[in-house]
């Protein structure tokens, strides 16, 4: 049985760089996202090459499985860790579409009035569910209740109506990168603004709008 | 993320959410106001009168969806008296203890219609929003140790006493105890039915059709 | 997050164990480990350690901390300060429960051991609620927390957030309506 993997996996082709990772690192960029996604209030940037190389990895391990002899100790020792993987993956995903359920009109908005050179929220299967959901949601309103409204209140506006996700939310962080002078709004009137530095390895409350960018960036991890 | 019914929740402060159950059930609740000028045809909102039309300077006691509607400091058609419990008076009683205060029996819904209210241009708003921010401030001690069992007592009591928004909170702190207990004691993993399924099996036909 | 999934991440933490089977290098996913030699102690994460251990095909050895004199150690110094103790991991939880739980036969003294961590525990957090309510009554926009464990923040964040998103609306309540001017009535 071939236990030994590549040690250098090549980026998908949906980015024109290669980013050479060892599988260990794509394990490790895989939780990262998974943890940014689960307390981030919005839908963050779709990691859809780390997931495609993670299901790579996956996959090329199952072959390697197969060929091998059973019952042997490794193959279980291997199938654990790909049901750790698996289940990270999983839940990745789970929470994503939980948030496209949750915030679906906008976020169909958002996609549409992307500039092509911005990145995506969305994975192209993630904005097809998400507009069909629109749709069904549409249609399944109209037909129970709207359509049976007098003329004038036969339209919702569902951009109005749905809530948008609360970027105020505070979270909780942990410092990748050393950041300087972060500016802490008052919360009073009686405070005045002032600005911390985030040390790193350190962690942190705060609310999520100031912080966000440094989600995107990798420089704080949300915990 | 195990629940599948992610219901929409209250909107925070100011916002309503129009499709929150809770939002809906809080804009139920009246609010004292006066005609600024008459209001032709819509006499079959008063309970008691029995003309066609409502006379200005009439008093009503209207629900916050509609006098939300109806409002607009320009054309000047309702003024929107402040109820008892956010005017000067209890204002005072909050500020002293916030603890002692029953905001079920008030409210139920005091900090979100409170916070409604500030729609309403009163002199007084910033006295409103200041008294209703202290009351969470002074209250969340108390719900912070009883939803996380650090007076290890009967917390029915003090949970009756809570506002809608409090015992949100209340149950959110309850949650993180019990997943954790639940936890500790290797729970974590058994499967048990859901929430949802359990109150299916035990609600008959004849219950649903009444 | 569920707590189950704060053990998730607990158990990729390195343990020691000793094997007593032989097996040749792996190479995982995540990393290498082995080779397996019976009766040499080695590094494992603590996932494959607990599920060897279930196998009867290894002895656990305890982390240097889980011992009661560190503990008590531990314990004293948390009842004494104000301020949080940085523990010896940032598992500590996890790592006694799931050690004590399935390998208690492997580290001694384990029945003080539990009471120990509960305690030290039950301190923290109530050294975290005192923390909570200070924030909340000074209207903090920012906190520091750096020795605080995941297991320990998760128990509490969804209270603490939904209290303080909620009393983040509240105070931006002040916040004038834009453009409306306050009117005599």
């Amino acid at each position: 049985m071939a236990d030994e993997l590549e040690l250098f996996e090549q980026g998908s082709d949906a980015g024109s760089d290669e980013v050479l990772l060892t599988p260990a690192e794509l394990i490790r960029q895989l939780e990262e996202a998974w943890l940014n996604e689960k307390f981030a209030p919005d839908l963050l940037e779709s990691k859809s090459e780390i997931v495609e190389c993670v299901i790579e990895q996956l996959s090329h391990m199952e072959e390697n499985l197969q060929r091998a002899k059973k019952g042997d100790l490794k193959v279980s020792i291997h199938r654990m860790e790909i049901e750790r993987i698996r289940y990270v993956l999983s839940s990745y995903l789970r929470c994503r579409l939980l948030k496209i359920e949750k915030f679906f009109p906008h976020v169909v908005e958002k996609e549409k009035l992307r500039a092509k050179e911005d990145p995506s929220d969305l994975s192209p299967e993630e904005f097809t569910f998400a507009k069909e959901y629109l749709e069904n949601t549409e249609m399944y309103l109209k037909n129970v209740v709207l359509k049976h409204m007098p003329p004038n209140l036969q339209s919702i506006d569902l951009l109005k109506s749905v809530p948008l996700p609360n970027l105020d939310s505070f979270v909780f962080l942990r410092v990748k990168e050393r950041q300087e002078n972060i500016l802490i709004e008052p919360e009073t009137d009686e405070q005045r603004e002032y600005t911390v530095d985030l040390e790193e390895g350190s962690q942190h409350l705060i609310r999520y709008k100031t912080i966000a960018p440094l989600v995107a960036s990798g420089a704080v991890q949300l915990i | 993320m195990s629940e599948g019914y992610c219901p929409v929740p209250p909107g925070l402060g100011r916002e309503e959410n129009l499709l929150s159950l809770e939002d809906v059930l809080m804009s139920q609740e009246k609010l004292p106001c006066r005609t600024e000028s008459s209001l032709l045809r819509l006499g079959f909102l008063e309970k008691s009168g029995d003309s066609e039309n409502i006379p200005l300077g009439s008093k009503m006691e209207l629900p916050l969806w509609l006098v939300k509607g109806l409002y607009d400091q320009k054309r000047r058609v309702l003024s929107v008296e402040l109820p008892k419990i956010y005017r000067e008076g209890w204002r005072t009683v909050f500020n002293a203890d916030a603890n002692v205060v029953d905001l079920h029996k008030l409210g139920p819904h005091y900090y979100g219609f409170g916070s409604q209210l500030l729609h309403f241009e009163s002199p007084e708003n910033p006295e409103i929003a200041k008294t209703i921010l202290q009351t969470f401030v002074g209250r969340f001690r108390r719900i912070m140790d009883s939803s996380q069992n650090a007076y290890n007592e009967d917390t029915s009591a003090l949970v009756a006493k809570l506002d809608e928004l409090e015992r949100s909170l209340f149950r959110a702190g309850q949650k993180g105890l019990n997943d954790f207990q639940c936890w500790e004691k290797g729970q974590a993993s058994q499967i048990t039915a859901s929430r949802l399924v359990q109150s299916y099996r035990k609600r008959k036909f004849t219950d649903i059709v009444g | 997050m569920e707590p189950a999934e704060v053990e998730f991440l607990a158990e990729k933490e390195p343990v020691t164990v000793v094997p007593n089977f032989s097996l040749d290098r792996i190479y995982l996913i995540g990393g290498d480990l082995g080779p397996f030699n019976p009766g040499l102690p080695m590094e494992v994460p603590l996932w494959l350690a607990v599920n060897l251990k279930q196998r009867q095909k290894c002895r656990i050895m305890p982390p240097e901390w889980m011992d009661v004199e560190k503990l008590e150690e531990i314990r004293e110094q948390e009842r004494r300060e104000d301020t949080f103790t940085p523990m010896p991991s940032p598992y500590y939880m996890e790592l006694t429960k799931l050690l004590l739980n399935h390998a208690s036969d492997n580290i001694p003294k384990a029945d003080e051991i539990r009471t120990l961590v509960k305690d030290i525990w039950d301190t923290r957090l109530s050294k975290l609620r005192l923390s909570a309510d200070r924030f909340v009554r000074e209207q903090e926009a920012h906190a520091k927390l750096d020795n605080l464990t995941l297991m320990e923040i998760n128990t509490t964040a969804a209270f603490f957030t939904e209290s303080l998103n909620h009393m983040y609306k509240l105070r931006t309540n002040l916040q004038p309506i834009e453009g409306a001017q306050s009117q005599e009535y």
